[in-house]
């Protein structure tokens, strides 16, 4: 990839810099075009005035590319909780591009555009191509490399209360994804267009080996690659459109953990009858593949000019079979038989299959010229069933013992729903909308043999009526003001924390208080109660927002944009305790103030500069269940030195601290250095 | 009622034919049309003009013999120019700018309704709620911003615009990579409309959208478990930003997964899934206090029906 990356560079530049070659020696504007000259000389070439823009042959590169050096000073605080939020290194880095090549004699392409951010190491890297020739073909190309780090021991480490920090659950991987379209004869009424799309992942990471009375952190390889293929076929009339897709996609998956270093003793330190447990080998892989066919087809059309109609079909069909083995030596324990093994042997072949459709129709009727009214409707149905084959050997100090069991699961969904809206204009500034949904389906989850009685097949219905309504009012081209909500009443839900009976609503209004000053407000509120007994559930999120653009003198000299957000959310839910099964509250709230602030100054001319520089940052800071502050001030220098070039020095602080959980915290300042150079 | 259905689909399906060879292409403008043709409309509006010939709706000046607007790009817009030629005043022709959404929508989908963009668009919050083609698609723009932008950190910027408690929430220490312009909004959302819920993008067919990127938790599983199934990644995490790591709902992991697996004692009046006891675990112990530590396998396990490995 990196490779394609420095070609595709080298391409513009290497063109460029042919083309800069070529100037000083450029010849009077009549010769730089040869050959017509020559094929007619009849033509009145003499007659043109000899200054006459004469367009070249060669390919016009405008744009510009960013590139210099990162530095970041020694970082304060958790290194594994700065790689977890920012993950930002030092070095030479390629920091942006963006490139547009414009064919005159459009050969291959009309025109191409390459954009790219990130490389050099950085946590994101990205590369975007997309080339045109008109009425031809339209391709598309999106790569994008990602660097997942977690390691967060507040998150996931037993062994914290013990002084002892070990990252469990922690990843360090990346993540290739790629997108890749060609779209033939676009604009025309047939379009055939085909797609390869592939997200990969690689890397390492600490997962948990579970035995039954103990969990061993061992280290673990994990990689998994989807691969998707699909072609269709775009029909487009002037009433009527269609598409047809067929998909599939192949999936590989190679997980596997292991344990050869010195004895672990796992998160346990309890003995059991006397007896320390302990993992002293352990080699475990999944060998997981996946294939999946799918089929889309959708059309729309406005058969009359009163009435618009839309329609899909959509149809997948995933599945995966899975050999997984196991081997692991120790001091291992099984209560169930209360048996004390050295080494055990664990098999699964499992398979599984989900059949997923999903179709819907709906229309838009304009009966009068200030009534439309809009129905739709909706169905979502997916099976999933599964089956596994487990072997598994124990080996105590009395010989071995094999059991072997075969389990079967199902999940099936089945998810309606059905629209009304019907929208009156009552004046042209201001129009009301008021809507019914209705929502029902069932849900079956089950796995067979039943376990111990406890985890029977399950059966949830879901029923909900939903009143919507809406405003937009519009007074004139200055202030726009737009509210709705949703208010709903559930006769059954899937979970305990689903919606049940709640009120959403949201506003927007955007106000132009003079030509060089905008207010936007957005303000939206979910109020969720679901009063079944044993559950009693309440939840309240509201979250409001005000953003102020000053732009004094169409920003010749300042531009200044601010904006204030306070979130504030509250949740409580009854919930019986586990080890005593006594009633609790599971209570979480959180108040949140997010503001942010940017500058950007022009700065005048000092000396034979005219510098340019942009200050502000953000700051967000909560209180509540995990007290967390976040700051991220920041400032950008732009110093042009020649036509073509600028030079930029960028500096950023991270701080983040925690109340509750003080060693996560980190701060460190990054500077960055480097030359814009534009085309 | 299968005949029925089958009868009103054939005759709507023959209405749409019919239709369809009734739509021909205007004829060329004469000397008594009310068109004038985008080039009178250059000699006055000339930046204009220049902006909009380097914009892909400049095709209508061509021979456009599909839509049949042959050099009459302004007018297909903004209507019969010809009275507006001769007085040159505002009040004389149409200006989609100072219609209504629907009014104003109604001249784009003219040309671009019965397009695959459009198939979930009377379901998006965006129709619901008046936003205008024009308000996210600048006709006369030109240059990075012409008619649509493209690059990631302009296509959040303008989403930013309105949707401000958003962009708030990605300020928060744990999100996705939007801010850093890693990402882009429509990487998730489709803001052309869904029959997904907050017009969310799909996975292949019907799949959800999170699975482009998370391809290693889409299974099928063997053993799945319900809430990623039926609710949707949003059931546990906040995609656009959370203070909690991962992104989830709440700071503690048992908090998470207790609210819905509660031992309730009135199993007789259980309506809801996952509600039947997992454990007995002493909550006491750090062993126990993060669920996942086990039950790793929280998205979906193929070989452990309690999700272990």
């Amino acid at each position: 990839m990196r490779l394609l990356l420095a070609v595709l560079f080298i391409f513009p530049l290497a063109a460029q810099t042919a083309a800069d070659a070529q100037k000083p020696a450029d010849p009077p504007a009549q010769q730089a075009t040869p050959a017509p000259a020559v094929q007619t000389p009849a033509a009145p070439a003499q007659e043109a005035p000899a200054a006459s823009p004469v367009p070249t042959a060669e390919p016009d590169i405008s744009g510009w590319i960013d590139f210099g050096y990162r530095f970041r000073s020694s970082l304060n605080g958790s290194a594994d909780t700065y790689r977890s939020v920012i993950n930002l290194g030092q070095g030479p880095k390629l920091f942006g591009a963006d490139l547009t090549i414009l064919d005159p004699k459009k050969r291959l392409f009309d025109s191409m555009h390459v954009r790219a951010s990130g490389w050099g190491g950085d946590p994101y890297g990205s590369l975007h191509v997309d080339m045109e020739k008109s009425k031809i073909y339209r391709f598309d190309a999106d790569y994008r490399d990602f660097a997942y780090f977690n390691a967060l021991p507040s998150y996931a480490d037993p062994l914290l209360t013990r002084g002892i920090q070990l990252d469990e659950q922690s990843f360090d991987t990346r993540r290739h994804i790629g997108s890749y379209n060609l779209e033939l004869l676009p604009g025309h009424w047939l379009t055939p267009y085909f797609s390869y799309e592939r997200d990969a992942n690689t890397g390492v990471g600490v997962l948990a080996f579970v035995q039954s009375n103990n969990e061993y952190a061992v280290p673990s390889s994990m990689n998994d690659r989807t691969n998707l293929y699909r072609g269709g076929l775009r029909i487009e009339l002037k009433r009527f459109h269609a598409t047809l897709e067929e998909g599939g996609t192949t999936f590989n998956s190679g997980q596997s953990m292991f344990q050869g270093g010195p004895t672990n003793y796992g998160n346990s330190s309890v003995p059991v009858f006397g007896q320390t447990l302990d993992l002293t080998s352990l080699a475990a892989s999944y060998g997981i593949t996946g294939s999946s066919t799918y089929s889309k087809a959708f059309f729309t059309s406005n058969a009359f000019s009163w009435l618009d109609l839309y329609g899909q079909f959509l149809y997948s069909l995933p599945s995966t079979s899975v050999n997984y083995q196991e081997t692991a030596a120790g001091n291992l324990y099984l209560p169930s038989q209360i048996l004390f093994y050295q080494s055990e042997q664990y098999l699964v072949a499992a398979a599984s299959k989900m059949p997923h459709t999903t179709g819907s129709l709906g229309g838009e009727i304009r009966p009068f010229k200030h009534i439309r009214l809009t129905e739709s409707w909706l169905t979502d149905r997916m099976h999933d069933a599964g089956n596994a084959t487990v072997n598994q050997t124990l080996v105590p100090v009395g010989g071995a013992q094999t059991t072997a069991a075969l389990l079967a699961s199902t999940l099936v969904s089945n998810y309606n729903q059905t629209e009304a809206n019907l929208y009156v204009e009552l004046t042209p500034q201001l129009t009301l909308r008021g809507g019914y949904r209705y929502v029902w389906g069932q849900a079956d989850d089950a796995i067979y043999p039943i376990s111990g009685g406890l985890t029977g097949p399950e059966l949830a219905k879901l029923r909900r009526n939903v009143g919507l309504g809406g405003v937009v009012f519009r007074p004139n081209q200055k202030l726009t003001v737009t509210a709705e909500m949703e208010v709903a009443e559930s006769g059954g839900v899937y979970f305990n924390t689903s919606l049940y009976n709640y009120q959403k609503v949201r506003t927007q209004a955007r106000y132009q208080i003079r030509n060089s000053l905008r207010l936007s407000l957005d303000f939206t509120l979910l109020n969720n109660q679901n009063p079944t007994a044993g559950i009693n559930y309440s939840y309240k999120s509201n979250n409001e927002a005000a953003t102020l653009f000053w732009t004094p003198n169409s920003g010749k000299f300042v531009t200044f944009q601010a904006s204030y957000g306070f979130s504030s959310l509250r949740s409580d839910i009854l919930f019986l305790t586990p080890q005593t099964l006594a009633q609790g509250t599971s209570d979480y709230h959180e108040n949140a103030h997010t503001a942010t602030a940017l500058f950007n100054f022009n700065l005048g001319h000092v000396g034979v500069f005219a510098p340019k520089l942009t200050a502000g940052g953000s700051i967000f800071t909560s209180h509540g269940t995990r007290p967390t502050s976040y700051y991220q001030p920041t400032a950008k220098l732009w110093l042009p030195l020649s036509k073509h070039s600028q030079a930029f020095a960028e500096w950023w602080y991270y701080g983040y601290g925690e109340a509750f959980n003080p060693y996560e915290g980190f701060r460190t300042h990054i500077a960055s250095m480097g030359l814009r150079y534009t085309r | 009622m299968l005949n029925t259905k089958s009868i009103l689909l054939v005759a709507l399906l023959a209405s749409v034919a019919r239709g369809q060879d009734a739509a021909a292409p205007a004829s060329p403008p004469t000397p008594a049309s009310p068109y004038v043709g985008s080039e009178a409309c250059g000699t006055c509006h000339e930046d204009i003009a220049k902006a909009f010939a380097k914009t892909p709706h400049h095709i209508a000046d061509g021979k456009d013999k599909r839509r049949g607007f042959n050099g009459q790009a302004c007018e297909s817009c903004h209507g019969p120019g010809a009275k507006h030629a001769e007085s040159a005043s505002a009040a004389d022709i149409r200006n989609p700018g100072k219609l209504t959404a629907a009014g104003s929508d109604k001249i784009c989908l003219a040309c671009h309704l019965n397009q695959p963009t459009h198939i979930g668009r009377l379901q998006s919050s965006h129709a619901k709620n008046a936003v205008a083609c024009t308000t996210c698609h600048k006709v006369h723009a030109t240059g990075e911003e012409v008619l649509v932008v493209r690059k990631t950190e302009a296509i959040n910027k303008q989403c930013e615009g309105c949707h401000l408690t958003v962009a708030a929430q990605f300020q928060q220490p744990f999100h996705h990579k939007v801010p850093e312009g890693a990402m882009s909004c429509v990487d998730c959302h489709n803001p052309h409309g869904s029959m997904r819920q907050a017009m969310t993008q799909s996975f292949g067919a019907n799949e959800p959208g999170c699975l482009n990127c998370h391809g290693d938790k889409r299974g099928p599983f063997t053993f799945e478990h319900g809430p990623v199934r039926m609710e949707g990644c949003s059931s546990c995490h906040v995609p656009h930003g959370s203070a909690n790591p991962r992104m989830l709902e709440r700071p503690q992991v048992r908090q998470l997964c207790l609210e819905c697996h509660a031992n309730l004692p009135q199993a007789k009046v259980k309506t809801t899934i996952g509600v039947v006891p997992p454990a007995f675990h002493d909550l006491n112990s750090p062993r126990y206090q993060n669920c996942t530590v086990c039950h790793q396998k929280i998205h979906g396990s193929y070989i452990n029906r309690d999700l272990l490995k």
